[in-house]
């Protein structure tokens, strides 16, 4: 046995992205159901794995570039990347869930270094990743930072979340800095 | 001079005055729209555009059109923020005219806009002309959002600024 073992930060487990299945409901339901992870979400935590399937269905499975993070080829979460609407195909924003007990082993970061990595090799013409996080989501701040994400300022009163109008911090990525 | 700006809501009989600054290339230089060549497209941008528009004003100095203002909103989850966007002909830009039209739409516009919170305001890193009316009145600068916009083929950096309902009226 190494004694050191002890002394360092457990290692964050092999993660892989990719596409999600119509099977990945039950997996999907761990993150999406649970309302400390929905707490920065626009929508509620989900209650019927029908709602879930559809949501896979109509959003998921047609959607440009949304992926599961998996352990295992088992998802624990998943990352999304929106181009901006109309003519700044240059501009992406990322999005990113992951289910509780996986939270705090650096998950979501090694998930956002495969996604800038995929991004800017796949995407025509990219130049710019952006993510926001809400002013009181220090954790999702952190995992940006890690990543490798620059702090552009915080955006006041900038979107309605659950009945309240919320300050954002928007962070970005460019390509060269990739 | 402050009494001499005002605005007003478009009418297509404006078309003439706002030809004037649309086919200047000073002007359009920081829009994404190209400079116009000839007052037909105009009128159907204003029928299509600028008259059925949420919140949209006519700038007028001493009660003839000289610019065009705007409070453009977001929908859904964002719809407590709207986009300031304003335009004025280039012979009338350095007199605090586009300055006054601002200070006149904040006064009334969380009144007008159902929901909104935050009205902002994205200004080219060079439009120093433009950063100035944003300072002037009252507007707070956000950050600088690198290679946010194109304009025109080029990326641009862009500033971003903000006016929320809680904040002093200059």
């Amino acid at each position: 046995m190494n004694h050191d073992q002890n002394h360092q930060k457990p290692k964050t487990p092999t993660i892989t992205l990719r596409k999600f299945t119509l099977s990945d409901v039950d997996s999907f339901m761990s993150w999406a159901a649970d309302p400390r992870v929905t707490r920065f979400q626009r929508r509620d935590p989900y209650s019927d794995p029908a709602d879930a399937l559809a949501y896979i269905t109509t959003h998921i499975l047609p959607h440009p570039w949304y992926r599961a993070i998996c352990i295992d080829n088992t998802p624990v979460g998943s990352i999304s990347i929106k181009p901006a609407p109309g003519e700044d195909r240059h501009r992406a924003s990322i999005g990113y869930r992951l289910a509780y007990d996986y939270w705090g082993k650096g998950i979501a970061t090694e998930a956002l270094k495969l996604t800038i990595k995929a991004a800017f090799e796949e995407l025509d013409d990219l130049e710019r990743l952006e993510a926001i996080a809400d002013v009181d989501n220090p954790a999702s701040q952190r995992v940006l930072e890690k990543a490798g994400f620059k702090e552009e300022g915080i955006l006041r009163k900038y979107v309605r979340l659950k009945g309240e109008t919320r300050d954002m911090v928007m962070f970005s990525f460019l390509v060269s800095e990739f | 001079m402050d009494e001499e700006v005002t605005l007003r809501p478009c009418n297509l009989a404006d078309v003439d005055d706002l030809y004037e600054y649309a086919s200047d290339d000073k002007v359009s230089a920081w829009c994404r729209w190209d400079t116009y060549t000839n007052k037909e497209d105009l009128l159907n941008y204003m029928k299509t555009c600028m008259i059925p528009h949420p919140w949209m004003r006519v700038i007028c100095y001493r009660g003839r059109p000289v610019g065009s203002i705007s409070v453009t909103p977001y929908t859904g989850a964002d719809r407590c923020r709207a986009e300031l966007g304003y335009v004025l002909a280039s012979q009338y830009w350095g007199k605090g005219i586009a300055t006054k039209a601002v200070k006149l739409t904040m006064e009334t516009v969380f009144k007008d806009l159902k929901d909104l919170e935050r009205v902002e305001a994205l200004v080219d890193v060079e439009n120093f002309g433009s950063q100035k009316v944003l300072e002037k009145s009252g507007f707070t600068k956000d950050g600088v959002l690198r290679r946010f916009w194109i304009n025109k083929g080029t990326v641009r950096d862009m500033i971003l600024y903000s006016f929320i309902s809680t904040d002093p009226l200059v």
